[in-house]
Parts: structure tokens; C-alpha cells; sequence
């Protein structure tokens, strides 16, 4: 069930678009947030409900895209690397390996202490500054080993 | 126009045709997976790649329109490899599985890796699965992704062409499954176009899993037994079971498509309870006893005191030669095609919905302006119908109007709803008309016009407002052309036929082009009346002796006046609306033939029971409901000693007179032909032809106009029912159900498992006032009957309407119908209260 805050989002959100179905990626994250990270399948009917659209349409909208977690919790900290073309030729490869160290996990799994789940994603339009990786909401980029420590120093 | 160049041969086609259609039409072949003529393209599966010259890259013709002065090769040596090399990729993760799958032997993938296919593949990867065993998706849909081509036409047809939009592609990329919500099993339409239109073995039918190889089926093509939107469907066999039935891409006015009546509810020709053998006062008889038996009931009987019904569900053959046998060797003038409802209802409905002007193509009626759907549950009762209703609406600038009682599916589609009281269609049409009228006078005029007439008596009797009216009134006022889709509730509700004929007298007045369409819910009901197997009139609808109809049978019968009655394939004690007084009457009959392929409560009562052939164990014709006459093929071997009904007519009618014919059903055709000026130019061979160009269509199938001019029918008591009701009273309404159809759905094991027991449909808000919840049981209780039922909630139908669909056993609703009272008011209640 979506709270009745993340209801009132979704309701503010739905002013900015032509119609309701246009607004589906952003109920979603709306949603996704409500959850703390991830979507089950009543946050999708909800939203569905709300958009007026069919369960099976939102549901295909979330499984397109990596940014949504369906029924995949996560931990505090969303890690996800890049690994297509432009960070993989700078190391990105390397870096996940590092990061796999670094957690002691593998990519998709979430440390026990629930804090850390890494993924890797496609192309996140931040080629420029490649290697590069989101965490949350953030983008941390030029990653080296070096780096990596900081941030995850930061966050432990 | 665009003249082109194909592969070197100049071709000149319509601009903006497909470079796909321009290549099909000069004659070469384009392999696709995607493309479907009937859906939007997305040009996504890249098989269908042709060269232009002029341009690096190839390109994909099924969405890439011709430009005048292309020069276009479908046939080079790039186009091949990249052919194969589309193909390589989607076998990159294919199961490649094919000896254990359904679709083996019919799969195009398998045909076009054969055609065009690499020889070896290079992909080293492990493949990629989406999931290690086939899933359950419904109860007729079983579903293997990695077999998947990723072609979205199964989510395509189930949202444009059949408007459930219940499939999704969840994931992307290779990762694309096309399923249902996060895979659950679906409660949908179960018409499994879905998997019709699947190129691969991933959709795939339940009920045929693993029954057998296509190439040890043998078919027929042949018409659907169920509505009469006139399907077109083969039909196969294996071992004398029949197996399957399915539809062909570009055949037929339906193309791919059926509903799960079609689709699924053929089986019942393989029922256990098929009657095998004629019986005498339900002992096992020989033909010879049978027949010798109705010869003595029959002789020295005066034709007054003989009567014949044969349902709407035989073929023209078969008709025309039934009422021949009533008409000229019984001498008796009673015949009838329907227990529902009454022949003077038919001859208005035929009159006032135009139908001996001849056939009226459903695609002609959805060129108009405005098409009005009214009196028919449309998705419901003519699913296929509706799905062309829908794909063409949502392909051109027209106005929709739907006037129902009961939500439904084509909502979605419409302009305009409007939600009317059951029964009201007289008050809706007459409404419309005078805002129409008044449209002609000055403002002032009009508003007094509307005040002085009975409008606001009409609304109330409607249960609609003055804008709904107005709104479509205006629609249709400034439209060229309207046409009006006429449903079954006419002839239910027979004073409604009278608005109707007003309203297209109103339009044609007006200089409008008016065209009426009749939707029917029996394959072959306009067949039927065409036959002449109505108490008024013979074939071609020409005058004739006035006899009575099932009704006034009945009636005569209680008073003890019927000898004899030839009953062919109609369940009258469950179909009559008054069930206690038709087993009464037809108890008093003196001695009672029944011809049919089951059991029914009609024939429980009969003296002699005659076992006749379902539509898959003859040939004939059938006339759909737009005047399409389409012949049906033979596929299975009768069982036991039954016999096919042309034969059993005959045989009936030598017992009296040696001569009587014609013999067989091709000289039967031909009589029909000569004595039925619409039938003139029907043939058995052009309604079977392949249309080769998706031309759906078939224009020489339809019937002409009649040669004379049917009369006005007189005017009808209305049966409306007012909208003041206690808290737990409905009004009650009945039809088909999206399952079931007639008799014959009541017997195919697929269908019943779709449904189990008798729902009763009631809108959201009367469920939420009276706090139920849609799934739970409820007794729904009237005058003279009461039955448990499982209570199904609907969004936007009319307060205050109950509907229990016709074709449950274990809810007889003509139960809660008295002769003479209209529409019965029901209570419903919890079960346990
Ligand atoms: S059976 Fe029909 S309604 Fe159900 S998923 Fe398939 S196409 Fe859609
Ligand atoms: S399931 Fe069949 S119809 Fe649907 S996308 Fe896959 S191959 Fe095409
Ligand atoms: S729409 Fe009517 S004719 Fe077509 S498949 Fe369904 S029941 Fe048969
Ligand atoms: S490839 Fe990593 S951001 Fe573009
Ligand atoms: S058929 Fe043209 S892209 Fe699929």
C-alpha cells in the first residue's frame, strides 16, 4: 500500500503532465521511495489505480527500466556501476571487481547489514567523466580505487 | 500514386502503401514476424529488411512507405545475410526445443530458419532463460518465454484488436518477456488470440497440449456454431476428435481472431452425451421403428393441429427444407425459429432493421460518421463483431454512441455511453428522434416543443438526461452517414423495434445515408427467417398463410389442440421465457419428435427422439448477421447411428409423400436459389475462397435485396420498467455470457471450466450500498423463482440492473419470467441470510 504521503506526490506530480498515464515513471519513483528503495506488486496496481491505467502497462513501464527495483529490496545504499562502453574502457570492470572486494559481496547482493546492495546499470549520460557510478540519488565520477574507499568510508 | 521499382519491375501503387504490401502485390515474398496488417506497426523484428537503392542501410518495409521513383531489391545478396543474420539473434537465446514443443511443424521461425535461415550459428554464450519450466498463464493459455521472437503481436492484439490490454513486455531488450502482470494467472477474455497470433510455440493452448502434431490433424474450413457474427474457423480432427479450431490471418471477416466460444467451445461436438441412437418413449429403436412411429403420429393429423420449430442454429438446407415439409406435406402454416421470443417481434425487427433490403457489410457500416450500437451487449454477445467495431474506431475520426443498460468492454471506444433502464430502448430511440425533430425549429420553438412533448416522460421511462439525449442527437444530426447496430434486447423489448424504424425513417428524411446492422446471438438466425421458418412469412420473407409461432404452439397446446410437433434442434422448456408453462403445454402435446444432439428438457418429454449432427458432421450454409451466407464443411464421421438433419427432414417428408426434395443439400441450394430472389447468386464456392490480400470483406457473400416489401409490424405494449425500486430489488435482464452461447456451450468441457456455476452482474455502487463484494455467493430471488448465485460486480453499468446470462444449468433464469409480466424484479440477498 502507498502512504497517503507518497499518494498526495503522485497526486501533486500528475498536474505537470498532458495525462495521467504520461506521469507513470515519476509515480513510480515516487512509489519506489515510499518503499525505501524498491516496488512490490501492489505499489505498481496502486499507481495503476491512480493513473487510471492497466496493472500490466506500469508493470512493463518499472521492468524497462534498471532504476526500478521490482520485488528486489535494497539495502540503505543503492550502488550501481556503469559498465557500458565509455566506463568500461576507463576500468569499470576493475572498479566493480574492486567494489565486490570492498563490500565483500557479489554484484546483486545486498551486505548483511542491509546497507550496500551493488548493481551494474547501463550507460547513466556520464560518459565524460568515466568511470563513473550512482549511488542513491548521486553520481560519483572518475572513480578510482582510491576514490571508492573515500566514498564508502563516508557512508559505512 | 507511386510507381516503383521492385527487384527490377515497375509496379504502380496507392501512395503511402508499405513497401511490404507494394512487394506482396508485384508478386514476391517478404518474411516477417512483426508485421500484421490488422495491428499498429512497430517495425521491431527487422526480418522483413529490403534494400532502397540510394540508402546505406537496408530498410524495414513493413512500416517504410513507398516514394514515387524507388528503386527497390528485396532479393539481393545483403538482404539474405541480413536475413539470416536477424535470424542467428533470435536464436542467440531460442530453446530451440522443437521436438518437444506444440508448435512444431506450423512455427514460422522454424519455417523461415529453414527458408532463410544461417546454417550454423556463432553465439558461444550460455543462452539466456527466462524461467526452466512452461507456466500456466490462464486456464486455456500455457506460456514458454524462451521461445519468445519478441514480435509484441500478442500484446498488440490483446490490447487494439480485443481491448482487454492485459499482456505487457516486461523487461527489455533480449530480457523482453511478454506476459501478464508480473506473470499471474489472468482472468481475461480467454479468446487466446493471443496465441493465435504468436509466431512461436510460447503462447500455446492449454487444452491441445500435447493431443498432437499438426500434420496429423486433418480440417475443415468451416463457420463457428455460435453467434452470428459468422466466424470463419477451421476445425480439426484426430482420431474423431475434434481437437481444435482455429482462425486463418486474412480469412474470413474475423482474419485471426475468435472469441472463447469459437476458439474454445467446439469440443462439444465430442461430448459423451451426444443422443447415438433414435429412441421410442426413450427405449432404443432402429430408424425404421422411429420413423414408422412418427408416420403414426403425424397421419390423418389436420394441419392446424400440427406444428414444427427448428432452430436458428441448422442450415439453410436444412431450414428451407423444414418448412417445405411443414408448409406442403403437414399443410400447416405454424412454424418458428426461436423459443425466445415471439414471431411478430422477428417480422418488426426484420422490418425495422431493414433486413430484406439485403446484407449490410459491418465494414460499410463503420465507414459512417456515427455508428450507433444499441439493444446488444456487443462485447459480450458478438465478441468478434466488437473487435472490428474496435479496430476500426480507433483508426479513424467517427462518433461511437453506446446505449446499454450493462457496461461493457467497448466503452472505452465510445464518444458517448449512455446508460438507459432495461427495456427502454423504445424511450431512448423516441427521445432522440424529437430533439432531432426540434433541431429544425428556432430556439424559443424549441424549448417549448420539448416542453409540450412527452420528453420528459420519455427521460423518465429511459432513465436519462436531457444533455445525454441532446449530445447525440447533435452527433447524429451532423453526420453524412449513421449507422445503427441493433441488437437482440429489440427483439426482447419488441416495442423498441417502432423507434427504430422511426429514428432511420428521421435520419433518411434528413438526407442522411442510413444503414442498419441486426446483431444476432444464433449463427444462423437470419438464415432462419430467410428459410421462411416463421409463422408469417416463407422464404425471402414472402407473404405467406399466417400460422403460429412457438408461443401461440404453446398455447394451443395447453388447450389441448396440438396432434403433433416437430421440434429440430430448440430446447423450448429451457429457452422459452416461462419455463413451467412450456413443460406444461408441451406435456399436452398428443405426440411430440424431437431432432437433436443431446438431451435437452424438451426432449425428455418427446415420444420419438431422432438423433441428428452437429455442425462439424455436415455441409450447409449458414447467413450471419449482415446477410453473409458462408457454407459450413463436414469434418467428422457422425456418431453411432445419428444422422445429418437434411436427411432426417427428408426421410420424414418421403414417409408421406415418396417425391419429396430435393434430395441432397446441393439440390436443395439450388431450389432455394431459384424460389429466394436474395439467395439467387449464393454459391458454396466463393464464400470458402482464400482472400490472398487480407481483403476481409467478402461482398459477393452477401445476400440481396428480397423481392417483396415486408410489412410495418403493428406497435407493442411497452415492457419498461420505472427506476423506483426498494433497496434490494433489480430489474432483471438476461443474454449470452462471454462463454456461453445457446445449448451447445453448455456441453464443451473447455468452456465450462472457464465459468463454474451462474454469476449474476451487478454494478459497483448497488455491490458497495448493499456491501457485498464481487466472488461471494448471493440468492437472487423473484416472484417465482429464486437461485444461488456467484455475484460479479461491474464498473458503469445502470443502478438497479441484474443480469444472469441465459446458459447456465444450474440458474434456469427463464425461471423468473411469467408470461405477459416484462421484466421481472428480483431480490438479491446474501446466500446464508
Ligand atoms: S486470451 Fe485474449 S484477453 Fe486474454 S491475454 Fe490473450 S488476447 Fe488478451
Ligand atoms: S509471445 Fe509470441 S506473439 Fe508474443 S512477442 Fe513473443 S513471439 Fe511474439
Ligand atoms: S464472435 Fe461469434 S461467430 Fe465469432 S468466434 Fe465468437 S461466437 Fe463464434
Ligand atoms: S558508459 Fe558509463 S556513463 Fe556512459
Ligand atoms: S516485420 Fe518488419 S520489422 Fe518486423
Amino acid at each position: 500500500m502507498l502512504s497517503d504521503k507518497a499518494k498526495k506526490e503522485i497526486e501533486a506530480a500528475l498536474k505537470k503532465y498532458p495525462n495521467k498515464r504520461s506521469a507513470v515513471m515519476d509515480a513510480l519513483r515516487i512509489a519506489q521511495h515510499d518503499r525505501g528503495g524498491h516496488l512490490e506488486r501492489s505499489d505498481m496496481e496502486d499507481v495503476a489505480a491512480m493513473l487510471e491505467m492497466n496493472p500490466v502497462e506500469v508493470n512493463a513501464a518499472a521492468a524497462f527500466y534498471t532504476m526500478y527495483n521490482i520485488r528486489k529490496p535494497v539495502g540503505k545504499y543503492h550502488v550501481q556501476v556503469c559498465r557500458n562502453i565509455s566506463c568500461s574502457l576507463l576500468g569499470a570492470e576493475h572498479i566493480i571487481k574492486y567494489m565486490e572486494k570492498s563490500l565483500n559481496i557479489k554484484t546483486g547482493e545486498t551486505t548483511p547489514d542491509n546497507r550496500f546492495t551493488l548493481s551494474t546499470v547501463e550507460c547513466l549520460g556520464s560518459c565524460g567523466t568515466a568511470p563513473m557510478m550512482q549511488i542513491n540519488d548521486d553520481y560519483f565520477e572518475n572513480l578510482t580505487e582510491q576514490k571508492v574507499d573515500e566514498i564508502i568510508k563516508k557512508l559505512v | 500514386m507511386a510507381t516503383i521499382k521492385i527487384n527490377g519491375k515497375e509496379i504502380t501503387v496507392e501512395d503511402n502503401t508499405l513497401i511490404l504490401d507494394a512487394a506482396r502485390k508485384a508478386g514476391y515474398e517478404i518474411p516477417t514476424f512483426c508485421y500484421q496488417a490488422d495491428l499498429m506497426g512497430i517495425g521491431s523484428c527487422r526480418m522483413c529488411l529490403v534494400e532502397i537503392e540510394g540508402q546505406r542501410k537496408l530498410q524495414p518495409s513493413c512500416i517504410t512507405p513507398v516514394l514515387h521513383g524507388m528503386s527497390i531489391n528485396t532479393d539481393s545478396s545483403t538482404v539474405a545475410s541480413a536475413r539470416a543474420g536477424v535470424l542467428e539473434f533470435l536464436l542467440a537465446n531460442h530453446a530451440l526445443d522443437c521436438p518437444v514443443c506444440d508448435k512444431g511443424g506450423e512455427c514460422e521461425l522454424q519455417d523461415m530458419v529453414h527458408k532463410y535461415g544461417p546454417r550454423t550459428g556463432r553465439h558461444a554464450e550460455p543462452k539466456f532463460k527466462f524461467h526452466e519450466k512452461d507456466y500456466v498463464l490462464s486456464q486455456v493459455i500455457i506460456k514458454n518465454s524462451n521461445r519468445c521472437v519478441q514480435c509484441m503481436k500478442c500484446v498488440r492484439v490483446c490490447r487494439e484488436v480485443v481491448g482487454r490490454n492485459v499482456l505487457g513486455a516486461l523487461g527489455r531488450g533480449d530480457h523482453q518477456e511478454p506476459t501478464s502482470f508480473n506473470r499471474t494467472f489472468l482472468d481475461c477474455d480467454m479468446d487466446g488470440n493471443c496465441i493465435e497470433v504468436c509466431p512461436v510455440g510460447c503462447f500455446m493452448r492449454l487444452p491441445y497440449r500435447y493431443k498432437s502434431r499438426p500434420w496429423d490433424l486433418k480440417g475443415a474450413d468451416t463457420i463457428c456454431p455460435y453467434c452470428a457474427t459468422g466466424c470463419r474457423m477451421v476445425i480439426e480432427e484426430r482420431d474423431g476428435q475434434l481437437l481444435r479450431a482455429r482462425a486463418q490471418l486474412g480469412v474470413g471477416l474475423n482474419s485471426e481472431t475468435l472469441c472463447a466460444r469459437g476458439r474454445f467451445g467446439c469440443d462439444f461436438v465430442n461430448s459423451a452425451e451426444r443422443i447415438t441412437k433414435p429412441l421410442i418413449r426413450h427405449q432404443a429403436a432402429t430408424w425404421a421403428e422411429a420413423l414408422a412411429s412418427v408416420k403414426d403420429g403425424f397421419s390423418g393429423k389436420e394441419g392446424k393441429h400440427i406444428g414444427g420449430v427448428a432452430a436458428a442454429t441448422l442450415t439453410n438446407e436444412e431450414l428451407y427444407l423444414f418448412q417445405k415439409l411443414m408448409r406442403t406435406v403437414f399443410g400447416s402454416p405454424n412454424i418458428d425459429s426461436s423459443s425466445r421470443w415471439n414471431s411478430d417481434a422477428a417480422s418488426a425487427f426484420i422490418h425495422a432493421a431493414s433486413m430484406n433490403e439485403g446484407g449490410v457489410s459491418i465494414f460499410d457500416c463503420m465507414e459512417a460518421d456515427t455508428v450507433l450500437i444499441i439493444g446488444s451487449h456487443i462485447s459480450d454477445e458478438n465478441p468478434v463483431s466488437e473487435y472490428i467495431v474496435r479496430r476500426i474506431s480507433s483508426n479513424r475520426r467517427m462518433n461511437l454512441i453506446i446505449a446499454s443498460p450493462r457496461a461493457m468492454k467497448l466503452d472505452s471506444s465510445a464518444n458517448v455511453k449512455l446508460r438507459h433502464l432495461p427495456a427502454a430502448e423504445k424511450a431512448v430511440l423516441d427521445a432522440i428522434t424529437l430533439v432531432i425533430n426540434a433541431g429544425k425549429l428556432s430556439e424559443a420553438e424549441k424549448l417549448k416543443a420539448i416542453k409540450d412533448s412527452k420528453m420528459v416522460d420519455l427521460l423518465t421511462a429511459a432513465g436519462v438526461g436531457v444533455d445525454e439525449i441532446t449530445d447525440i442527437a447533435k452527433r447524429l444530426s451532423a453526420s453524412q452517414s449513421v449507422a445503427i447496430v441493433a441488437g437482440t434486447e429489440f427483439l426482447r423489448f419488441p416495442d423498441g423495434t417502432s423507434g427504430l424504424a422511426l429514428l432511420k425513417d428521421v435520419l433518411k428524411n434528413l438526407g442522411k445515408k442510413v444503414t442498419v446492422m441486426p446483431t444476432l446471438d444464433r449463427c444462423n438466425q437470419r438464415g432462419a427467417w430467410e428459410m421462411g421458418v416463421h409463422p408469417s412469412f416463407g422464404p425471402g420473407y414472402a407473404t405467406a398463410e399466417k400460422g403460429m409461432d412457438t408461443e401461440a404452439l404453446l398455447e394451443a397446446a395447453m388447450r389441448g389442440e396440438i396432434d403433433a410437433l416437430y421440434v429440430v434442434g430448440e430446447d423450448i422448456i429451457s429457452d422459452y421465457p416461462d419455463r413451467e408453462f412450456a413443460r406444461t403445454a408441451l406435456s399436452k402435446v398428443r405426440f411430440l419428435v424431437v431432432q437433436d444432439i443431446f438431451m435437452s428438457e424438451t426432449a425428455k418429454l418427446a415420444h420419438v427422439i431422432l438423433p441428428g449432427a452437429s455442425f462439424s458432421e455436415k455441409e450447409g450454409m449458414f447467413t450471419n448477421q449482415e446477410g453473409r451466407a458462408q457454407s459450413i464443411r463436414k469434418l467428422l464421421a457422425l456418431p453411432g447411428k445419428a444422422k445429418r438433419d437434411l436427411d432426417i427432414i427428408r426421410a420424414v417428408g418421403e414417409l408421406f409423400d415418396g417425391s419429396f426434395g430435393p434430395k441432397n443439400a446441393v439440390l436443395v441450394l439450388d431450389e432455394i436459389r431459384q424460389v429466394n430472389p436474395m439467395y439467387s447468386d449464393v454459391s458454396l464456392l466463393f464464400n470458402n475462397k482464400k482472400n490472398s490480400d487480407n481483403r476481409l470483406d467478402n461482398r459477393a457473400a452477401l445476400v440481396k435485396c428480397a423481392a417483396g416489401v415486408l410489412p410495418a409490424a403493428g406497435e407493442f405494449a411497452s415492457k419498461a420498467v420505472s427506476s423506483r425500486m426498494e433497496e434490494h430489488s433489480f430489474a432483471l435482464v438476461t443474454g449470452s455470457h462471454l462463454f456461453h452461447l445457446g445449448r451447445f456451450s453448455r456441453k464443451s468441457e473447455t468452456l465450462l471450466g472457464l465459468i463454474k456455476g451462474a454469476t449474476v452482474e451487478i454494478c459497483e455502487d448497488d455491490a458497495a450500498r448493499l456491501g457485498f463484494v464481487s466472488g461471494e455467493k448471493v440468492k437472487v430471488k423473484g416472484k417465482n423463482h429464486e437461485v444461488l448465485a456467484t455475484l460479479k460486480t461491474s464498473t458503469g453499468s445502470k443502478s438497479r440492473v441484474a443480469f444472469i446470462p441465459e446458459s447456465f444449468e444450474d440458474a434456469e433464469v427463464n425461471r423468473f419470467f411469467r408470461r405477459g409480466e416484462g421484466v421481472p424484479r428480483v431480490s438479491i440477498t446474501r446466500a446464508n441470510q
